[in-house]
């Protein structure tokens, strides 16, 4: 393909080779490391990803503010200046140098103006201050009235310029021009004086006129250097000082932050006044101007100069001060008097900047309720039935033949029924999960993708309808529902699995649609009870409240204290009933499980009802046993073994005993088997426990053998010991091994040596890939639920599917003791186990060996010969894993986990030196077998105890949901 | 003492757990309970006014057992935390946690002097601590047992304990011999005569079995009531003429200790009958249940 024909999306990925090491490592730590590191370890580095070295003196690497140094966004380093060749002169600070942009922005009033330090001759910042000591000084009622003569006050900063010039002979009110001052000066001088000597002889004043315009030239010139000299000096600003008038302590400004109100009280102070008087008041009032009316002798004549009568009159023709004042004086009392006007104009109380809008922005809206048509009813009618457009727009499709496969048909159908039930979301969920699953190709809309909308077309309305049935005016779909019965929903569900896995050979793949698909519909199983099934058929009360418990115990929802009885009932009565439903229910499972079996259910429900829920033991066989049992138990049991038993020195003590070992040797090390000792001696090494003292010094005094067969003991779950102990073994009996994985080592096994252990493999696969596949929808399913928050039906109980033999099912049925049934317990196999104790064995027992044989070609092939002892133990080992695992049953998962790891527990034996070595390796088989179970424990065992352990999961499920 | 004057009436309804009650047991006066369950934490009581008095926190999963010195000043308990806790009664602060069961602790119990806490665990391990040290390792285990150890019992000279491996040993410290009496069933609770003479072993067989100390002969079965997974307790009356524990259907069971008869059954709980506990002079009992109440009864 050509490159121009493709088009490129965002930027392509850089080729790693083309990055450079240091790069990579750049872009790594800037990527990964520096988002986790705290701010304080992280290192600036460059785009070459160097560290850059800079503050040595502050810490190398990392400087300023969190490496803010010469960053973008840092402070830039100030450069280094040695300090030995320039010597730091002493800098002159301003409170600029300490102030932020912000804040000298803030002082200055945001002007632009030159700084100080170059303002030659202090235009900007003497201007400043120069107008706002005119204002000042047109506000103040003056103690010395009229404008203070320029050169008596003194410019506030010296500027550089300024110092130049006074440096260069310049003082302040000289104009700066060149030299040529001085001798325009004498000359003026000399020109005044003559102007002056020639007005004072005044009489002649027409003959003047001629001269007069000489002079006003003259004049002109000779005023344009006083002029000058008078601008020159304008510019050095007033320092006027502000008498206090006020009552306010002394530097307290209330108008501090509202300058308008200053003004706003000047204008009371000075209301006799009147506006715009000021000016002329000012000049008025002049000390000067009360005399003249104009500028005061002797102004604009230095304090060295000699005062000559005829100075006294130059200025009262040539030269009008007071009009230039007045000029300047215009200028900036020129807002104040606008602001004045305004205040005169616009009635008093409001602000100066400010005037009275006319329309005002802020109104109280007021809403008004919203007029109620005449003709609403409030009450909400419905158009139509709910989600009725989702019917609408989707139009069923078509019929389409299901695929010939029926296992595929099976499963198909079991997902849709699911999507219909829980919804799209558990579409998408699934084929995501199942991706690569070849089987739920039709999620992909691969094969029988047709047939899969069909079916979950069907189902979304089946379960519309469902969810429609109360509405009764919605005829169409109860006429659905109706039609929608038992038998055809099985039929459209495929149910029956069992028959299908009971035909024996059966690929594993079968199996694990079936039972999937089993798995799926378990629940709508349960929710319709067959017709036949109804244990309380007496007493059609109790039925309709067996109906509920059902009810509400497939639906998974919890159930109300009430519901469990009916009102008048005493707490005493209903907990029974509750009970009584419990084993009915069971009752009923097993009679669903054993459908195929010659018993029918009708008739072991009346096993239930004429057994008026007191079940103990049913069929005559079973009775016999107990009785057998019973007589055994007595004559076996109980047994006494004594042994020797060393308590701790500090034990006694404690008690207040005398040591009954004080003194003595420590008593010899307790017997084991020789194979135990030598088995574990090859590998092991012994931990020793801390709190077991004279278990070591007893170790230490029988050597290894004591010590590595304890350290067994004491870590017996311990997974690699056990593996150690099985290679040992593997090398010696490959056979056994085989056993040990595959085979039960309970004792019925024994009798089932004869079963050919070629059907067993095929068998095992079936076994558990029917675990695996219950296991696989039961954790999808739930898994799902916790996904969507959806309401899945809980997982039911699984049954094994395998073929089950009628007459071994029947038994079952029938032989199972309902109270142990009854949902509150673990299972203990007591009775089965029992039986197997009992050392002779007569007729009697030959229908049990029967029916353990049975039992035993589905589970797996036995080993052929095994010590009994060992075989009772490890049954008792069994049924004790159950047992002792009631307590932790009730605490949730926990409980699953307990379960396995005693059975991992190795088992100890003493004083079994009877035993050969022969029973000896075969336990430790077992306990490989046991430790199989508990390394693969999610899949379940697929052996014996597996029913019956699905049994007690149930009954924990049960549990935990009546809880 | 007759049949009729065994505790049937209800005095009082001890409420407050939350969750299962696991265990209640008399002090050894009989003027107080103390109960435990798996809201994980432990209560006293005082059962006869039906008062609770204090509550025992930190436990960090259910408490399976608790027993109280005799001169009421400490309590020891334990659980499926895998620890025991030595307590202080009045102040109820922890004054020391014994670890080292390698799993659930299933019963705990004192001995006379309250020197020494036996505990017994699902590790199938006794383990006995040390209240008088300030050690929190074992002074002693115990692991003849070949599975988990569901309750223990302590005499002067001797730590009793019945285990789900079928066998009921005595380990006589005076001695220093082990007695194993294996009665072939999974032995659940075991409780002793208050002669001392018997050992009352309740098995998971549904049966109570009453055995001889000295020659290991059993004595009688007490049957009728359910239990087949449940840690029960049961005790004998104050006089050692009754037998009495609890069912899995919440039945209390009364027996004639001669002639094994029930004696009487009444409904204590709605569910199962996790404890009695029997007063130590007078015809009182104290039942408690996975309903969560703990139930005073007297005649």
């Amino acid at each position: 393909m050509d490159e121009r024909d493709l088009v490129f999306y965002g930027t392509p990925i850089e080729r790693e080779e083309e990055l450079s090491s240091r790069k990579k490592k750049a872009v790594a730590e800037a990527s990964g490391q520096l988002r986790t590191l705290p701010t304080w370890k992280q290192e600036v580095r460059d785009e070459e990803g160097r560290r850059r070295f800079h503050g040595a003196f502050t810490g190398g690497y990392s400087a300023g503010y969190y490496n803010t140094v010469g960053s973008k966004e840092g402070w830039a380093p100030q450069t280094f200046t040695s300090s030995r060749k320039n010597r730091a002169e002493l800098k002159q600070q301003s409170i600029l140098n300490f102030l932020d942009d912000d804040e000298k922005a803030d002082l200055e009033g945001q002007s632009l103006a030159t700084s100080t330090q170059f303002d030659t001759f202090g235009f900007t910042a003497s201007e400043v201050a120069r107008k706002q000591a005119d204002k000042e000084q047109d506000k103040r009622p003056s103690a010395i009235p009229g404008p203070v003569p320029d050169e008596l006050v003194l410019p506030a900063a010296e500027s550089i310029g300024a110092k130049l010039l006074l440096k260069m002979g310049w003082r302040h009110g000289r104009s700066i021009k060149d030299s040529s001052t001085d001798s325009l000066y004498d000359a003026r001088r000399e020109a005044r004086k003559a102007f002056i000597a020639f007005s004072s002889s005044d009489d002649t004043k027409s003959n003047i006129d001629g001269d007069a315009n000489h002079v006003n030239d003259h004049s002109n010139s000779l005023e344009r250097p006083v002029n000058d000299d008078n601008l020159s000096s304008q510019y050095t600003p007033l320092n006027a000082l502000q008498p206090k008038q006020d009552l306010h302590g002394l530097g307290y400004d209330p108008y501090k932050h509202a300058p308008e109100f200053r003004e706003k009280k000047r204008s009371r102070v000075s209301g006799t006044q009147g506006p715009g008087n000021s000016k002329a008041l000012t000049i008025r009032d002049n000390l000067f101007g009360s005399k003249s009316g104009k500028a005061g002798p002797g102004f604009g004549i230095g304090a060295l100069e000699e005062y000559d009568i005829e100075d006294e009159d130059v200025y009262t023709t040539a030269y009008d001060f007071e009009d230039t004042v007045v000029q300047e004086v215009e200028d900036s009392s020129k807002p104040i008097t606008d602001h004045k006007h305004r205040l005169t104009w616009k009635e008093p109380g409001i602000l100066p900047g400010f005037k009275v809008a006319s329309i005002s922005d802020y109104q109280v809206e007021k809403f008004n309720a919203p007029e109620v048509p005449k003709d609403f009813v409030p009450r909400h009618k419905f158009a139509g039935p709910l989600k009725v457009e989702d019917k609408t727009a989707v139009p069923p499709p078509p019929d389409v033949p299901p695929p010939e496969d029926s296992n595929m048909k099976v499963l198909i159908e079991g997902v849709a029924t699911l999507v219909g039930r829980c919804g799209k979301l558990f579409e998408d969920l699934s084929r995501e999960k199942n991706q690569s699953n070849p089987s739920f190709g039709f999620l992909m809309g691969g094969n029988g993708h047709e047939y899969y909308e069909r079916k979950l077309w069907e189902a979304q309305q089946k379960y519309k309808d469902q969810k429609k049935l109360p509405l009764p005016s919605d005829g169409k779909s109860s006429q659905k529902t109706e039609k929608m019965n038992a038998e055809n929903r099985g039929k459209i569900l495929g149910e029956r699995p069992l028959e299908r896995s009971s035909s024996s050979l059966v690929s594993p793949d079968v199996n694990l649609q079936s039972n999937l698909s089993d798995t799926f519909m378990k629940p709508l199983q349960f929710s319709e009870l067959p017709e036949v099934s109804k244990p309380f058929k007496d007493n059609s009360a109790k039925q309709e409240r067996f109906q509920q418990f059902l009810k509400e115990k497939y639906k998974g929802g919890l159930r109300s204290g009430e519901s469990g009885g009916a009102s008048n009932m005493s707490e005493a009565v209903r907990a029974q009933e509750r009970l009584d439903f419990e084993l009915a229910a069971e009752a009923l499972e097993k009679a669903n499980r054993g459908q195929q079996s010659n018993l029918s259910a009708q008739q072991s429900m009346d096993f239930l009802t004429s057994a008026g829920m007191q079940f103990t033991s049913a069929g005559v066989e079973q009775s016999k046993d107990t009785l057998d049992k019973d007589f055994e138990m007595k004559k076996m049991y109980p047994k006494r073994e004594e042994n020797q038993w060393r308590p701790s020195p500090v034990l006694c003590k404690r008690f207040d005993l005398v040591d009954p070992y004080m003194g003595k040797l420590p008593p010899p090390p307790r017997m084991r088997g020789k194979i135990d000792s030598l088995v574990f001696k090859a590998e092991f090494i012994p931990v020793p426990r801390i709190g077991d003292k004279t278990g070591q010094n007893q170790n230490r005094s029988s050597g290894g053998l004591q010590s590595s067969a304890q350290g067994v003991r004491d870590g017996s779950a311990d997974e690699e010991e056990d593996e150690v102990v099985v290679d040992v073994e593997n090398v010696e009996r490959p056979v056994d091994l085989y056993k040990a994985i595959f085979s039960d080592d309970s004792d019925e096994e024994a009798e089932t040596s004869k079963v050919s252990k070629v059907e067993d493999p095929e068998k095992k696969v079936e076994v558990a890939n029917a675990t695996l596949n219950r296991l696989m929808a039961g954790d999808f399913l739930e898994s799902l639920g916790k996904e969507l928050g959806l309401e899945v039906p809980p997982d039911l109980p699984p049954y094994s599917h395998t073929n089950q033999n009628p007459s071994a099912l029947e038994k079952e049925t029938t032989g199972l003791n309902p109270r142990d049934g009854s949902s509150v317990k673990m299972v203990a196999e007591v009775p089965k186990s029992m039986d197997d104790q009992s050392p002779p064995r007569g007729k009697l027992d030959e229908v049990k060996v029967v029916k353990i044989t049975e039992e035993d070609r589905k589970q797996g092939s036995p080993p052929p010969s095994e010590d009994r002892m060992d075989r009772r133990h490890s049954k008792r080992q069994r049924r004790y894993d159950s047992i002792s695992d009631s307590y932790s049953s009730s605490s949730g998962d926990d409980s699953d986990r307990d379960r396995y790891s005693s059975k991992s527990k190795g088992r100890r034996k003493k004083g079994s030196s009877s035993r050969d070595k022969k029973s000896s390796s075969s336990r430790k088989h077992s306990r490989r077998r046991h430790h199989r179970e508990d390394v693969s424990r999610e899949y379940s065992s697929s052996r014996s105890s597996r029913r019956d352990k699905d049994r007690g999961e149930s009954k924990r499920e049960k549990r935990k949901r009546r809880d | 003492m007759s049949a009729s004057d065994l505790p049937t009436k209800e005095a009082n309804v001890l409420k407050g757990h939350e969750g299962a009650v696991l265990a209640a047991r008399f002090n050894a006066d009989g003027n107080y309970c103390l109960s435990c369950g798996k809201d994980r934490t432990i209560r006293l009581w005082n059962p006869h006014r039906g008062i609770h008095i204090k509550t025992y926190k930190s436990h960090g999963r259910e408490v399976r057992d608790v027993h109280v010195t005799p001169d009421n000043s400490k309590l020891v308990s334990c659980g499926g935390d895998r620890q025991v806790f030595y307590w202080d009664v009045s102040t109820g602060r922890v004054i020391r946690k014994f670890r080292g069961h390698e799993s659930e602790v299933n019963a705990v119990k004192f001995n006379e002097y309250a020197s020494v806490a036996v505990s017994a665990g699902y590790d199938q391990s006794l383990r006995s601590w040390d209240c008088r040290s300030h050690s929190t390792e074992p002074i002693q285990i115990i692991d003849t047992f070949s599975d988990s150890v569901m309750s223990v019992c302590l005499t002067k000279t001797e730590i009793i304990a019945g285990s789900v491996d079928g066998t009921v040993r005595t380990f006589d410290i005076r001695v220093g011999r082990e007695i194993s009496d294996n009665l072939g069933q999974p032995v659940n609770c075991i409780s002793l005569s208050n002669d001392g003479n018997c050992i009352l072993a309740s098995c998971l067989d549904s049966t109570l079995r009453l055995l001889d100390r000295t020659t290991g002969e059993l004595l009688q079965e007490y049957k009728g009531h359910t239990c087949r997974s449940f840690k029960m307790d049961c005790c004998l009356t104050n006089t050692d003429a009754h037998v009495t524990g609890g069912s899995e259907d919440g039945y209390v069971y009364f027996w004639d200790l001669v002639d094994a008869t029930v004696v009487s059954r009444f409904r204590a709980h709605a569910s199962v009958v996790t404890s009695v506990s029997y007063h130590p002079k007078d015809s009182c009992m104290v039942t408690a249940s996975v309903d969560g109440t703990i139930r005073v009864w007297k005649t």
